[in-house]
């Protein structure tokens, strides 16, 4: 038979990985208070708290939008992560539980980019840097969840067709059309 | 009764004897199954994804990935360094390729036949099914006109340095050049196995079953029974379970399922070799960026390829380069960065040119294996000579697209890694970081976890397929292919599973 591995093993082998998952789930959340009262109560995958880390991540990663054109927040990335996280497997899921957790705690944030608020409570530039310190991370694990994050944004972002309109993305080549968008 | 049987049809668990049972319908399998079917055998096919037709394919990434390609089009290896795209749907990744259909080169043949002592698998032997099947498939080359803009960077570019380039074989007939191959054909112009071989096997006999989930495999005595469960499609759910028993079963589930399932029922691996000597044709890309529009997404995919760099050392490795049709998703996720800079690369969208760098390997070494709630799990790590070989063809893609007037280009480093001229490329690779998610890459082409050879200590089946442990378990697909290709895969499996099943016709008479 085979070892068994995974995503989480991966995160557990390394040895700051270890200290840092058993650690997360101490980590007080307390100034979002706010945000946290106008959140969707449907939430099926997410926490309130997992689900606005979410719309912060997103929101960061996809970028500001041009006047009039879509948002993460018009799109509803969150939501959608939700929606699609409900059916995943779940070793997939817990990954995805332990990474925000790990993501957003201020401890980590401090020990990581010496930063002294959690994700959810910096102010936008500092989460530019904070997301920057994750992909150019010396450490795999954290370049690992940046392109997890990563992935999950732009996905649930650009497969919607309202994002498309900014990149000027008009579809597929349906041949009664061809000559208008070449 | 031949037919197609959905998930959807069943409330009852599935009780069905055959002479045949296939698990996965792509390439391997559905070939199989026409050819057994075609013999009068009783062929039952297992496909875990569903059954989609033309009507079904909207040509949005959203429907795609969420109906046609494994994990959503996540599935990575165990770091999330590669992403690795399959098919899961009836015509696997056929269904969702971009068409290209190409023969195997002599050289990995006969290194086969010399290394592997494979029989029956030399140019010679195999050119009969590569020209029945090229017949049956209308592979041909597209003509001058029809290549689009982003093929033309390749054609243009490599002339211009000399190297060598052409068009691609495609499997189409009246394709309608709407760039959506990667999505579903929605004008079934693509002739992949779903409207090909698939329709021709159920016209013969066979029963296809889609959203039917194999989970593992029993022996007793001569007969085999395949155990699993009926899939609610809407939620993935298990709406029921089956049993099909057979004397010969087929497993064609690609290169990641199919050693999973053998790792969960415990079967053909007394060579400790299931599951090892996972290649990838290890991929990642450049992007230019033109000042003309090339919208990357539109038009025939992929149609012409530079083939200069293909075991130019003799040392069965190299690289090769073709273009790739960048849906929004796909770009946005190659584009390095994130947040502003990230968007403003995107709002150039429509000028952006994509050629993708596919390395074949020599000294990486990847794995599947199984985690904890018996899924697969899939694990690589890039040789030394294998990454300097996919840095030289990323340096020489890029130098194609200055040649073909690309005011810019980037590779896909997650720090952007942008170069004005050729004459940057070579500092600007000494800088880079090449670690683990600091380069994105992919795999659209997973081969060798249940390798062939002739020898049962080195490996899982015989040249016919024939698992070395077990008279009448066969593995056909990807699985079986003893060293990467180098070139896309699909015509080698096809080739590869009619030669096989005909060997089954012969050898596994109909019981009486």
């Amino acid at each position: 038979m085979p070892g068994t591995f995974s995503r989480r093993k991966f995160l557990k082998d390394t040895a700051f990985g270890l200290i840092v998952l058993s650690a997360a789930r101490f980590i007080p959340l307390d100034r979002a208070a706010a945000a946290l009262k106008n959140l969707p109560d449907q939430l099926k995958f997410f926490s309130p708290m997992e689900f606005l880390i979410m719309e912060n991540v997103a929101g960061r990663i996809v970028g500001t939008p041009a006047p009039g054109m879509a948002s993460v927040e018009d799109v509803g990335v969150a939501l959608r992560a939700d929606a699609f996280l409900a059916g995943a497997e779940p070793e997939i899921q817990n990954q995805l539980h332990e990474l925000l957790a790990v993501f957003n705690g201020a401890l980590f944030a401090f020990l990581f980019e010496f930063q002294f608020s959690s994700f959810v409570n910096m102010s936008p530039e500092d989460q530019d840097a904070y997301l920057n310190g994750w992909m150019t991370s010396s450490l795999a694990f954290r370049r690992t969840a940046f392109q997890a994050l990563k992935r999950l944004s732009l996905t649930l972002f650009y497969t919607d067709p309202r994002a498309w309109e900014e990149i000027r993305y008009d579809g597929m080549f349906l041949p009664w059309e061809r000559e208008k968008k070449q | 009764m031949a037919m197609i049987l959905q998930g959807k049809d069943v409330t009852t668990p599935v009780r069905e004897n055959a002479d045949v049972c296939i698990i996965g319908s792509g390439c391997g399998g559905g070939a199989a199954a026409k050819v057994l079917a075609e013999a009068g055998r009783r062929v039952v096919v297992l496909e875990e994804g569903g059954y989609y037709t033309a009507s079904d394919f909207d040509m949005t990434e959203e429907t795609a990935y969420r109906n046609l390609y494994r994990e959503r089009g996540g599935q990575a290896t165990d770091d999330l360094a590669v992403t690795v795209l399959q098919g899961r749907c009836v015509g696997g990744s056929s269904t969702v390729n971009w068409t290209t259909s190409l023969r195997t080169p002599e050289f990995v043949l006969d290194r086969w036949e010399h290394v592997f002592d494979v029989k029956g698998l030399s140019l010679k032997e195999l050119e009969p099914y590569f020209e029945r099947i090229e017949k049956y498939l209308n592979i041909h080359l597209e003509p001058e006109e029809h290549h689009n803009p982003n093929n033309r960077i390749i054609l243009t570019g490599a002339q211009k340095l000399g190297y060598r380039a052409r068009a691609i074989g495609r499997n189409t007939r009246d394709c309608q050049e709407a760039g959506a191959c990667g999505l579903g054909c929605p004008f079934d112009a693509k002739l992949s196995v779903n409207v090909t071989y698939i329709p021709d096997a159920v016209k013969a006999g066979a029963v296809v079953c889609a959203d039917f989930k194999a989970e593992n495999i029993e022996v007793i005595g001569n007969t085999k029974r395949v155990y699993g469960t009926v899939i609610d499609r809407a939620t993935n759910a298990r709406k029921t379970d089956f049993v099909v028993e057979a004397p010969v079963v087929i497993l064609s589930a690609g290169a990641i399922h199919t050693p999973a399932l053998l790792f969960r029922s415990g079967l053909a691996n007394s060579s400790g070799e299931v599951g090892n000597h996972l290649t990838l044709h290890l991929t990642s890309a450049v992007l230019g960026m033109f000042e003309g529009v090339v919208y990357p997404a539109g038009g025939i995919p992929q149609s012409a390829m530079c083939d200069e760099f293909l075991n130019t050392n003799n040392d069965g490795g190299g690289f090769w380069i073709e273009a790739v049709p960048a849906y929004p998703v796909l770009a946005s996720l190659a584009l390095p960065g994130f947040g502003d800079s990230h968007k403003a690369l995107m709002r150039g969208y429509k000028h952006i040119g994509a050629s993708i760098v596919l390395v074949k390997e020599i000294d990486s070494e990847g794995s599947v294996g199984l985690n904890e709630y018996g899924r697969p799990v899939i694990s690589y790590n890039i040789g030394e000579k294998d990454l300097d070989c996919m840095k030289r063809g990323l340096k020489t893609a890029a130098r194609i697209h200055f040649a073909a007037g690309a005011k810019k280009v980037l590779t896909l480093h997650a720090e952007k890694n942008e170069f004005t001229s050729s004459g940057e490329l070579d500092e600007g690779f000494a800088r880079a970081r090449w670690g683990r998610n600091e380069l994105s890459l992919y795999s659209a082409h997973p081969l060798g976890t249940c390798r062939m050879a002739e020898h049962p200590l080195r490996s899982v089946v015989n040249s016919h397929c024939e698992t070395h442990d077990i008279g009448g378990l066969f593995v056909i697909d990807g699985s079986v292919m003893p060293t990467s290709l180098g070139v896309n895969p699909q015509l080698t499996i096809l080739a590869v599973a009619e030669k096989s099943a005909e060997w089954i016709a012969e050898n596994f008479p109909r019981p009486q």
